[in-house]
Formats: C-alpha cells, sequence, structure tokens
C-alpha cells in the first residue's frame, strides 16, 4: 500500500498581515492627532465675510494665528493671552523668526474693532506689517 | 484501492478569504481616516492687509511731502442702535453697497489713491471687513485702517 505525502503548498515565513495592519494603525494614528493638534489651535469661530478673499497660500513663511472672540478676547496658539502681552509676544516671535511673519487675525465677525485695534498695534511696534485676515467667501454662506 | 486524495481542502476558497480580511481592514481604516480628517470644515480663506509703513503717518522731515492730485479717502464706519452707517469724504452713507459704488466712481479716475477706513472701537468686525471688501473690489489697492496709539 502507497502512503500518501501530503506535500504542503504553503511556505513557511512571517505573516506579514498583522504587521501591515498595525503600521497603518500607526500611520493612521499619527495623521489624525497631527490633524486634531492643527485644529485646536483654532477656535470655531464665525468669521467675517469677503468677496475679495484669497486662497490662503501654502507656503513656508512662519504664521502665528490670533483668534479674537466675539467678546474681544484673544486666543494665541490656542491659548488665551492678554492684550498687555502681545507687543512682547510678537516681539519674541519676530526675535525667533525674523520679521518675514505671517500674522493672521481670525476674528469673529461679532469682535469690536477695539479689540482688533490693538493687535495691529502691536504688529506696527514689532516691525510686522503682513497682516491677514481670516474670512469666509460670500459663496459658502 | 482507492488512493486517497491529496486536496482535503479547497486552498483556493480559504486563500481567497484570506486575502479579502486585511484589505477590507485598511480600506475601512483609510475610510474612517479621511472621513475624519474632512470634519466638515467650511475653508477658510485670507484678505491680505498689508501694515504698510508708506500708509501711515510717517512724514519725512527732510522734504516735504508730495503734492497730492487727490486727497485720501477716508470711510469713518460707526455702529449705533445695531446698526452700522459710514461717512465717504464726510458725506453720509446707509448702505454698503452705495460705499462700494462711489469708491469705484473714484477708483476710475485714481485708484492708487490711499483709502483709510476709520471704524468706532464698538464697530462689529464684520462692518470692518464689509467696508475693506467694497474697497478692495472697488479697485483700490492701497487700503489702511486708522489705528488709535494709545
Amino acid at each position: 500500500m502507497q502512503i500518501p505525502r501530503y506535500k504542503s503548498n504553503k511556505k513557511l515565513g512571517f505573516n506579514m498581515t498583522p504587521m501591515i495592519d498595525v503600521v497603518f494603525l500607526l500611520i493612521i494614528f499619527f495623521l489624525v492627532s497631527s490633524h486634531l493638534s492643527k485644529q485646536e489651535n483654532q477656535i470655531e469661530l464665525s468669521l467675517p465675510v469677503a468677496a475679495s478673499a484669497d486662497d490662503a497660500p501654502n507656503q513656508q513663511t512662519p504664521r502665528v494665528t490670533i483668534n479674537v472672540t466675539a467678546d474681544g478676547k484673544y486666543a494665541l496658539a490656542g491659548r488665551p493671552i492678554a492684550a498687555e502681552r502681545l507687543p512682547q509676544q510678537f516681539a519674541d516671535v519676530v526675535a525667533k523668526e525674523g520679521k518675514d511673519l505671517e500674522v493672521r487675525i481670525r476674528g469673529s465677525r461679532s469682535a469690536p474693532y477695539s479689540a482688533v485695534e490693538p493687535i495691529m498695534l502691536a504688529c506696527t511696534k514689532a516691525g510686522i506689517w503682513n497682516v491677514t485676515y481670516a474670512v469666509f467667501r460670500e459663496a459658502q454662506q | 484501492m482507492k488512493r486517497p486524495s491529496t486536496h482535503l481542502h479547497q486552498p483556493d476558497a480559504i486563500d481567497i478569504d484570506q486575502a479579502m480580511t486585511p484589505m477590507i481592514d485598511v480600506v475601512f481604516l483609510l475610510l474612517v481616516f479621511f472621513v475624519w480628517t474632512a470634519s466638515f470644515q467650511v475653508i477658510e480663506q485670507i484678505l491680505p492687509s498689508e501694515l504698510s509703513s508708506q500708509l501711515g503717518n510717517q512724514h519725512s522731515t527732510l522734504t516735504p511731502p508730495p503734492i497730492k492730485d487727490f486727497e485720501d479717502v477716508i470711510i469713518t464706519i460707526s455702529y449705533d442702535d445695531g446698526r452700522p452707517a459710514w461717512t465717504l469724504n464726510k458725506q453720509p452713507i446707509q448702505r454698503v453697497a452705495e460705499i462700494e459704488r462711489r469708491l469705484a466712481a473714484i477708483a476710475s479716475v485714481n485708484a492708487a489713491a490711499p483709502v483709510i477706513l476709520h471704524p468706532q472701537p464698538n464697530v462689529p468686525l464684520e462692518f470692518v471687513i464689509q467696508s475693506y471688501d467694497a474697497a478692495k473690489l472697488s479697485g483700490f489697492t492701497k487700503v489702511a485702517f486708522a489705528v488709535n496709539p494709545k
């Protein structure tokens, strides 16, 4: 009687599937966490509307985003800051990054102009000329 | 005697099942990632506003300022009883569309004239940006904000 030979076609080796799963999970975790860290700098604000707005350029110019809430309070990099500290804060950033710096004002449409004025004044004192306003385009309203 | 078959199972069917599982995993992960990152945010645009020193109050002490063909266009914005009101070179205006129309008429003569926005402290940013936008849309290139130095 002939003994049947069970010859397996499968090759021995590492199973790559769980490793790929884990790698994908890690990639997605880091991508999502970096996305969330970007989002936390931006307070949800009802921005003003402007038809002549440009798309935000994806340039390498260092940028400081300052949020102005409807009640006139400031948040710089997600943290609240007093108006009196703005000139010193901008001066520190200029000393670190240089004067080729963009200050983006994300102001609520209800924020009074008296809350925006000190930001422009602080920028002028620090020698920053590139000031932009974050706005919505009319078509998005 | 019948020879036993070496195909005790159906290797093709099992291989397909095994191949599909990680692919479905990855597809679902990618789906979750893109749905999450989309985050349904409205895309923001920017309104550039250079705080140019040439538009400010800096005058040379050595040479007199050049004679201007046109005066600066000064727009004041006030906000009383929940309604904005404008003046364009001291002429009262009630609607921003009228501002834009008059600015366009001035810009057709000299678009290089500086436009200075002078909002009252209590004016909401919405109307400040609206006025700035109107000046830009009218064709003016130099639009500046008046700031009260404290």
